[in-house]
């Protein structure tokens, strides 16, 4: 946020008399007790109406903190109509009672990242309707994100650990005693006598017509995952059925879950790039782009990348786009029920594309492809040549084929058409992001919205539909590859000669003490990185906003009332990577 | 005594047909089915993967038998033969060649000529939903409820339909006779005016889409839909009880294929397959063979092209769409028939 922003931000800082303590270029600070108020008037008032972040930060030995302002929870608050850079709140929690007011009840978005942050910060929203963990199991001891949290085999606050690099006498975990000194127990727990909490059961919502004649039903509780085909990997959700239909939905995720962000301190901060890939795996360009921008923001000079290399984050970022889409509208296919033969006629687009960034990044899946201040390699005459035959003369002909065969089949309107209804209200009250909220009739792309990089130099359109469905998603999701061709076609017509990158590549980088939020529109939504620095070879804290993960909010209100098929699609037209929800 | 002999002898035989029928079915699906999807399908075992369904069922037989502790344990164990068996003895109606006569001696490539055999199909088609429900309740679990729930409601109202197209092809039967017949032989015997033909064709669609609902193929297979119930009624089932109920299905397809190529193009008639011969037989079977194998690939087109409808629009479309339609082909025919032939 630059400093005009942050004078800009001022009007509204006297709106709600004692709420604002302070106001810098990074945020304004803000009493707890005038949390809900302030709030409420930036939505109503002042038409920050979206709650794109919500996060902790635990500034514990951080120069200047005390044991007073600990913690402090970090809003990021944006405005869907208008556009433009947001606003930031922060509130300071001290240690000993590390409570903030939940702002659920005002941004019902807030849910699921609440949680998050009480799971890993120990941050007690109060208000907060379900506030349990969500990522850890319920009999986990402590908080992880926590600076005095030590995981297990713990070495060194900051990689490259002293036992690997340039020692290089390292034991391996595995040969250590595997109950070592790191590990430990809540007081007075018994493995023997351990018994896990019975799994949370979902709220029921009476159907309409449950009174009208009084037929008594029994209601069957159905766990669908961790293993099931239609979820997508390893999310679980716990389902309420009044024989086939959804009266309550409970999500549980967290399988997955490796505390990303946590080994994202303990990296150095060029070292997070490669480990960024591994967010949504289906689209590690988007996310590199996502992480550099955010730091480059904290590095001055040498943090802007030369004009070939920004036509090439571009390029590289859009193709992800197409990529990711191509693979999105096969799975819903899938879960349609269409046995694969949808999914697979659009892999191998998807293919084709991955076979370019394994050409130009050397990994098709993990490409580690940008740097801060650039790329890292170059791609010459003979990789162009294959893109333009590609973007130019076969991805138009496939999506129009797609279109075709899949856009107007009865049975896909059947199923998809009025079916995980989501309203344009719902989905940014719900922090909606990507084809989720553009599905709902909301046009509102970063590309647009907050043009990063070099977007504000194509000529695309937002695709929005007001439709409101899965049908609608799916429209977006073809509309938004053919917005993708059309800044392909312009990119790669336009490419610079040049350098790719910015100064000398090393393996340390200076980034100044500060915060950033870097967003860009990932293929699944506004894929944000909230990093901040103490100045030092590593991230003090680095926070990913997780598109998939938010979006998970709006799958209760989109499958209640709907038939148990109509959640498996709703889901499917989320389109959800567990690599990026449970981190 | 010789004709039980007989009739075991061949019934043996049957059996051993649709076994490697279904064998070969799986062979012929995934292959299929690859060429839909762009790929090569089973390749590996032995040449062009030909061996992949032996590989598969000594795969099945070998493997573990796990009965949950949680199931209804008799009954879990008898439902896949449930199943399974009414998919074997529909066949026993079919003719699949014309006869041989050799001297004296006449055989006939039917196990039984029931005067009642339409009768028959539908009445057998009904008990294989006892399998499927069974299976799925013995189970005790909530999937498989689901599943079995599913199976219940559907194949019930398929079977309306299904009984309803029967009903007016065996009014057809009374064309220019004086009374009709249920029976398969005797129907596929009976000579049809050109016209005929292009009415019955009129009812085929309608009659696959039963035969889809009816032997739980996509776009119809609500009961398992890997996609919500994981497998519906068989999800607990493993092993060779899994493969009971797996042959079931594709059993029920080849009848089912079977039943449409009797009824609706002629069976095993066709050029050169003159009864009587010593080669009607062989022709004839080769013409019932390739119409079967014809249907089966429209089931198998089907699958890899549409996705599933939802549970609630299937049974829509069966009360709302294909009931009313064939009623009212039911009652066009019955015209016809009273005032041409």
């Amino acid at each position: 946020m630059t400093d005009a922003v942050a004078e800009q931000s001022l009007p509204f800082a006297n709106a709600v008399p004692g709420a604002v303590l302070a106001a810098d270029a990074a945020g304004m600070v803000v009493d707890r007790k005038k949390l809900i108020e302030f709030a409420l008037h930036l939505r109503n008032h002042a038409g920050f109406d979206y709650l794109s972040s919500l996060t902790a930060v635990d500034y514990l030995g951080f120069e200047g903190r005390t044991a007073a302002d600990r913690f402090e929870v970090v809003y990021h608050l944006f405005d869907t109509k208008k556009g433009g850079d947001g606003v930031v709140l922060k509130v300071r929690l001290p240690e000993n009672d590390p409570q903030a007011p939940s702002l659920v009840r005002v941004y019902p978005g807030a849910d699921l990242q609440e949680r998050e942050a009480y799971d890993l910060f120990g941050i007690t929203f109060t208000g907060h309707p379900r506030l349990r963990r969500i990522f850890l199991w319920d009999g986990f001891h402590g908080h992880p994100m926590r600076k005095d949290w030590k995981e297990a085999y713990y070495e060194e606050e900051h990689k490259p650990f002293g036992s690997r690099w340039p020692v290089g006498n390292h034991k391996w975990a595995e040969d250590r005693v595997p109950w070592g000194d790191n590990v430990s127990f809540p007081k007075g727990w018994d493995p023997a006598t351990f018994q896990p909490a019975p799994p949370p059961l979902p709220t029921i919502h009476e159907p309409p017509w449950a009174d009208e004649n009084h037929i008594a039903t029994e209601r069957i509780i159905i766990n669908m995952g961790p293993q099931h085909p239609s979820t997508h990997g390893v999310f679980r959700m716990i389902v309420a059925l009044d024989g086939e239909t959804v009266v309550g939905l409970e999500p549980e995720c967290g399988y997955l879950h490796r505390n990303h962000e946590k080994i994202g301190e303990r990296n150095t901060w060029l070292g997070n790039i490669p480990f960024t890939d591994r967010l949504d795996y289906l689209s590690s360009m988007s996310n590199n782009l996502g992480y550099v921008l955010a730091v480059e923001q904290l590095m001055g000079d040498k943090g802007k990348p030369p004009e070939r290399a920004e036509y090439l984050r571009v390029i590289m970022a859009e193709m992800t786009r197409i990529a990711n889409h191509t693979w999105a509208i096969g799975f819903l296919l899938n879960d349609l029920g269409a046995f694969f033969t949808p999914a697979l006629y659009n892999i191998e687009e998807r293919e084709l594309l991955l076979d370019l960034f394994e050409a130009a990044a050397g990994s098709r899946m993990m490409c580690n492809y940008m740097r801060f201040g650039g790329v890292v390699r170059d791609v010459d005459e003979d990789w162009l040549t294959r893109a333009r035959d590609i973007i130019f003369n076969r991805l138009e002909r496939k999506i129009d084929e797609f279109d075709t065969y899949l856009t107007g089949n009865e049975i896909l309107m059947a199923r998809c058409v009025g079916v995980g209804y989501l309203s344009a209200a719902d989905a940014i009250a719900l922090s909606a992001c990507g084809p989720q909220l553009r599905g709902s009739g909301v046009a509102y792309d970063l590309r647009r919205a907050r043009p990063y990089s070099i977007y504000d130099r194509f000529k695309f359109d937002v695709i929005s539909d007001d439709g409101c469905d899965v049908y609608a998603r799916y429209k977006v999701r073809l509309g938004e590859i053919r917005e993708s061709i059309k800044i392909l076609k312009q990119a790669l017509d336009d490419l610079p000669g040049g350098p790719i990158f910015n100064g000398k590549p090393g393996y340390v980088t200076r980034v100044e003490k500060g915060e950033a939020y870097g967003a860009v529109e990932g293929p699944k939504g506004e894929l944000g990185f909230y990093v901040v620095s103490d100045g030092s070879d590593n991230p003090w804290r680095y926070h990913v906003r997780a598109p998939s993960y938010i979006n998970l909010n709006t799958l209760g209100p989109m499958s209640i009332g709907y038939k148990i098929a109509d959640a498996i699609v709703a889901l499917g037209g989320i389109d959800i990577v567990l690599g990026e929800t449970d981190r | 005594m010789s004709i039980v002999l007989l009739s075991i002898l061949k019934s043996l035989a049957l059996i051993i047909l649709l076994l490697t029928g279904f064998a070969y079915l799986t062979y012929y699906e995934r292959k299929l089915l690859a060429r839909f999807h762009v790929r090569r399908g089973p390749n590996r075992a032995g040449p062009f993967g030909l061996l992949q369904p032996i590989a598969d069922a000594v795969k099945a037989i070998f493997k573990e038998e796990i009965v949950p502790g949680h199931v209804d344990k008799l009954i879990y164990i008898v439902a896949p033969a449930l199943s399974l068996i009414p998919a074997l003895v529909i066949f026993a109606v079919i003719p699949i060649a014309p006869d041989l006569r050799l001297g004296g001696f006449t055989l006939q490539f039917h196990v039984a000529d029931i005067n009642v055999g339409l009768l028959y199909l539908a009445a057998i088609a009904s008990v294989a939903t006892y399998g499927i429900i069974l299976g799925g309740w013995s189970s005790n679990n909530n999937y498989a409820l689901l599943g079995s729930l599913r199976t219940a409601a559907q194949m019930i109202s398929y079977e309306l339909p299904f009984g309803l197209l029967l009903a007016a092809i065996i009014l057809t039967t009374n064309i220019g006779r004086e009374a009709g017949t249920l029976s398969l032989i005797e129907i596929l015997n009976q000579p049809r005016p050109w016209w005929l033909w292009l009415w019955l064709w009129l009812a085929f669609p309608m009659f696959f889409i039963t035969m889809l609902a009816e032997s739980n193929r996509s776009p119809f297979d609500l009961p398992e839909t890997e996609n919500e119930l994981i497998a519906g009624f068989q999800v607990e089932y493993g092993g060779i009880k899994f493969a009971l109920f797996f042959m079931a299905e594709y059993i029920s397809m080849i009848t089912g294929s079977a039943i449409m190529a009797t009824l609706f193009f002629g069976g095993w008639r066709g050029p050169f397959a003159d009864p009587g011969t010593w080669y009607g037989p062989i022709v004839g079977f080769g013409w019932f063979f390739l119409k079967v194998v014809a249907l089966l690939f429209v089931y198998i087109w089907v699958r890899a092209s549409v996705p599933r409808i939802r549970y609630d629009q299937l049974l829509q479309f069966c009360w709302k769409v294909l009931t009313p339609l064939s009623i009212g082909y039911l009652v066009l025919t019955a015209l016809i028939v009273v005032f041409v032939g």
